[in-house]
């Protein structure tokens, strides 16, 4: 088989719409998707006889639109194969998990649209089990068709958990409470500031209505502050706007405290196809704006890809100012979901919460590793308390580190999340077998 | 829709056609995936494929079982189980 | 410059020295805060010397925190390297005692295996060579290797077992030194060089952007950074390495009885010189287990400089020697890869001593591939130099003025 020119990674809207770009100038494109099926988040294809879970018209004609154009440009996807990176001679890894085999592509340029990934603040008990991300309960939904079981409460900040409420009530299974660290309808500045953004009001309004309807207890200014569990169920300890303490019996918990792009130990942006491929990102992974963004943001890297690869360089449009509205409207939904009372600071979380759940490490644990007069780096905090040294790589504990030790050494610059984690491939944990060609023989059995 | 089943730690768990092996398990109320190398719990959490705490074993191989499609000739196990 | 000069020299030297009152000085700047440097700052600090830790970015930051982390004679000939590794070994194993390095040092032997004609050979001469310096080693048949290492491949055919080695982690040791001292490291501070005094026998301190910092004694300890500030180009050259880290396994973990250095190892690094008629890019593999259960298997000596990169032809070569001498490693994903520059001496002699043609600056560094064993003990002993006592370790095949020319500061 001959290299394609151009890779994109993520088979999301940034991703198809890039490689549509692509194709569209003459480079010959092929897509690389972790999974079975394209979509990303957003467009999550249900598996076969499962109808599509409802989605806004608008939203639901532009992937519709997008697949048609995909389709007829006759990319190749390589599915089930997960980005690895690209090594230090350019060479594109991935780890293609039906042959069992790590590939290695020469492109000219390479495309990362690896999406967003949920932001999850730590709780006491966040890690235990039935406990999952909201998004990840909106992923099995969108799968399967349905709802989760039992009594569900979703929990944390941000419009995500209404939309997933919405979605649970129109499977049959509402949550039996939303708890919203925010008060959106308490901030009448912002939400007249909405109405510059119609689409989101009348998605925001259809939600709101299937809330309102069921009688779906939406805890607005409300936190969830620990987890805990008893024989039989989970229980979640909520403190409300007025300061009162309930604790709800219930067996699943969907966390979501905002997204962030997913653009941990990436490559770095690079403009120039010498020494090594064109390296660009694309979507949520570059800026989290949701699909409308990612979907404008892939057509222009793909467009920009193509002039680097033509000799254009100065052409190139590597900022994307069709976003712009979206970032406006993403500001305006953040004033209005912002937390009651400001965030919940890290450190006053007891000191066994869990932290770093790759690597079992807790508030408690970095609070004595920061007791000293010396103000250590955000890498000698990984090396030496081993945060973010785990197997999600920091995906869901560098930040909130980070933001502890801020906390902590409040005159220092700082830190942030990439002061935790790498530059370095793998960027996931990948198969020595498919590494090496040898058959894993899984001798930690024997 | 066609019935297929692969087998869990001794059990059958029934799977619809392209499902993952992590919903095909919640279907089946098994929500607790073993534990892992450090003795924690493990889970589904986040659904696609970053926090590595949904980690199992494949015919012997350490996956995500919530990327990875169910198979019907597929043996899936906690990743602390032995055979010895 | 004849021989017989350089020994005037040397004599006078030493004369002069010996005239001077020995006392420790009351304070010190230490340039890099890799293991060498905050070993000798923990030294320094636990006599009373108000030492200040200078790096152009943070602790570990460079090779230290990119190293194998092998305490370990098993790869070394006798002589000087070897007298050094032994205090070394056993210094970490005091440190350990004593609680600086408690749980950091991980004591475990190393068995270094044959699979090849020339392999075995080589390990045989090797295994006597350790022998004669009173390194305790087994050599063990193909039958009692695999009873000992069960998880080996049955290819190895032939295993030398060398015991009292150990394993510890760079940036940990770094980070218990400092704790244990209390020391506060000025970071993101490059020193631009040595601030000389009037005379210029002595130097008073380190220039640095926010100007000049002062102090009685000055210790270069600044990795492929020291180059900068020796006078002589190309004594100095950086060495790539490659090393990966496994997820955790920790059931063959435990059936690991010490970590595996494949007898090619031996042929890889040599005496530590690579001369040039050797590849630009040598593969001496081991796998050590961790204490976390995951594997670090290591790694690659490259003559290409500064690519502070992976790339996945080595990777893949590393892994496939690691499954071929442990299949079990193939049932296990791997986590991580990084790579660091090594800093080579040209005669493959570390530089350890008195900065030629001054009192009080000192310069430790050129360790390759064996500084996190060497780092504490050199600290240690460039400490007792600048006390005027005798250093723990013979420090003379080390002297920086083996390079010192005609009328030339090094
Ligand atoms: C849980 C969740 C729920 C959301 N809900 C909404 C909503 O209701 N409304 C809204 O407007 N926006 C929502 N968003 C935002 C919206 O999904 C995104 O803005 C949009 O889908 C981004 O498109 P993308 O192409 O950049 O990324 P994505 O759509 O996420 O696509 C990225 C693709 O890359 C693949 N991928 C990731 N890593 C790798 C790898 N290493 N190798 C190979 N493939 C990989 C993924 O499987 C995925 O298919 C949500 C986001 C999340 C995370
Ligand atoms: S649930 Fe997060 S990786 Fe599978």
């Amino acid at each position: 088989m001959i290299d394609p020119e151009v890779i994109v990674i993520g088979g999301g809207p940034a991703g198809i719409a890039a490689a549509i770009e692509v194709a569209g100038c003459g480079y010959a494109v092929e897509v690389v998707e972790q999974r079975d099926s394209l979509g990303g988040a957003i467009h999550r294809q249900p598996i076969k006889g499962v109808a599509p879970i409802s989605q806004a018209s608008g939203p639901k004609a532009r992937w519709r639109a997008l697949s048609d154009d995909f389709a007829s440009a006759r990319i190749p996807v390589r599915y089930r194969s997960i980005f690895l990176g690209v090594d230090a001679d350019g060479l594109v890894l991935f780890e293609n998990r039906l042959a069992c085999s790590v590939e290695r592509l020469q492109a000219k340029a390479v495309i990362v649209a690896t999406g967003a990934v949920e932001k999850v603040l730590p709780r006491p008990g966040w890690h235990m089990a039935k406990v999952s991300t909201a998004g990840g309960l909106q992923v099995m939904m969108k799968e399967t068709g349905r709802a989760p079981k039992g009594r569900v409460l979703l929990a944390g900040n941000g419009p995500l958990l209404i939309a997933v409420t919405a979605q649970m009530a129109r499977l049959g299974n509402p949550p039996v409470a939303i708890v919203e660290a925010g008060d959106p309808l308490g901030r009448t500045g912002a939400g007249f500031s909405m109405l510059g953004h119609m689409s989101l009001v009348r998605e925001a309004f259809g939600y709101l209505r299937t809330i309102y309807l069921r009688g779906i207890p939406w805890m607005r200014a409300s936190q969830l502050t620990a987890i805990e569990r008893d024989d039989t169920s989970l229980i979640a300890v909520v403190r409300r706007a007025n300061g009162r303490e309930q604790r709800i019996p219930v067996d699943r918990i969907g966390l979501h405290d905002g997204i962030r792009p997913n653009d941990f130990a990436l490559p770095n942006e690079k403009a120039t196809s010498v020494a090594g491929p064109v390296i660009l990102r694309a979507g949520d992974c570059r800026e989290s704006l949701g699909a409308f963004a990612a979907e404008a943001d892939g057509r222009r890297a793909g467009r920009a890809v193509a002039e680097i690869l033509s000799g254009g360089h100065e052409r190139a449009d590597l900022g994307c100012v069709k976003i712009e509205r979206a970032r406006r409207a993403q500001e305006v939904l953040s004033t209005l979901f912002a937390p009651v009372g400001g965030a919940c600071p890290i450190s006053s979380l007891p000191a066994d919460t869990i932290l770093c759940r790759c690597e079992g490490k807790t508030v408690g644990d970095l609070r004595s590793l920061c007791e000293r007069a010396d103000r250590l780096t955000g890498r000698e905090i990984k090396h030496n308390g081993r945060f973010a040294m785990g197997l999600c790589q920091g995906r869901f504990c560098a930040a909130n580190t980070a933001a502890l030790m801020a906390e902590i050494w409040p005159q220092a610059p700082a830190p942030v999340a990439e002061d935790l984690t790498g530059r370095r491939w793998p960027i996931r944990p990948v198969s020595i077998a498919a590494l090496t060609g040898a058959r894993a023989t899984s001798t930690e059995h024997e | 829709m066609t019935s297929r089943a692969f087998g869990w730690m001794g059990q059958c768990i029934p799977f619809r056609d392209g499902e993952t092996v992590a919903s095909a398990l919640e279907t089946a109320g098994v929500y607790t995936l073993g534990a892992d190398a450090l003795g924690q719990e493990t889970r589904y959490f986040c659904g696609i494929g970053a926090c590595q705490c949904c980690l199992v074993r494949i015919d012997g191989v350490v996956r995500e079982a919530c990327i990875t499609p169910a198979r019907s000739e597929m043996t899936v196990e906690t990743m602390e189980v032995r055979r010895d | 410059m004849m021989r017989e000069d350089v020994n005037v020299g040397r004599q006078f030297n030493n004369a002069r020295r010996e005239a001077m009152q020995f006392h420790p000085p009351f304070s010190a700047i230490v340039i890099g805060a890799g293991i060498v440097g905050a070993s000798t700052a923990y030294f320094l600090a636990k006599r009373g010397v108000a030492v200040q830790l200078i790096d152009a970015s943070a602790p570990a930051s460079e090779a230290t925190g990119a190293a194998d982390g092998a305490v370990s004679v098993a790869s070394k000939r006798p002589g000087p390297m070897m007298a050094a590794a032994l205090s070394g070994v056993r210094l970490y194993a005091t440190l350990a005692k004593e609680g600086v390095f408690a749980g950091a040092f991980k004591h475990r032997s190393t068995f270094i295996v044959a699979a090849s004609d020339e392999e075995c050979a080589v390990l045989e001469a090797h295994s006597a060579a350790l022998a004669t310096v009173g390194v305790r080693v087994d050599t063990l048949s193909a039958a009692n290797l695999h009873q000992r290492f069960p998880v080996l491949s049955l290819k190895a055919r032939l295993g030398v077992e060398v015991h009292d080695d150990g394993h510890a982690i760079g940036y940990q040791i770094v980070h218990r030194l400092l704790t244990a001292a209390q020391i506060t490291v000025d970071r993101n501070t490059k020193v631009d060089g040595l601030a000389i005094a009037k005379g210029g026998r002595s130097v008073t301190g380190v220039s640095t952007r926010r100007g000049t910092i002062e102090a009685d004694a000055v210790v270069i300890a600044a990795g492929t950074g020291s180059a900068e500030f020796l006078n002589a180009a190309g004594v100095l050259t950086p060495r790539k390495g490659q090393l990966l880290v496994t997820e955790r396994a920790p059931r063959l973990n435990a059936a690991m009885p010490g970590a595996i250095m494949s007898g090619r190892y031996l042929l890889s690094k040599g005496t530590q010189k690579m001369a040039n008629s050797t590849p630009a890019r040598g593969l001496g593999l081991v796998i050590d287990p961790l204490v976390t259960g995951q594997f670090l298997i290591g790694g690659t000596r490259e003559e290409f400089g500064d690519r502070q990169s992976n790339d996945i032809d080595a990777v893949s070569r590393i892994l496939a020697e690691a499954v071929a001498l442990v299949p079990g490693l193939a049932s296990l994903r791997l986590l991580r890869s990084f790579s660091g520059l090594r800093t080579a001496v040209v005669d493959g002699l570390p530089l350890v001593g008195r900065m030629p043609g001054f009192d009080n600056a000192y310069i430790a560094t050129g360790f390759e591939g064996d500084g996190i064993c060497l780092g504490p003990v050199t600290g240690k002993s460039i400490v007792q130099l600048i006390c005027g006592e005798a250093p723990e370790v013979d420090l003379t095949p080390f002297d920086p003025s083996r390079f010192e020319r005609s009328g030339e500061k090094l």
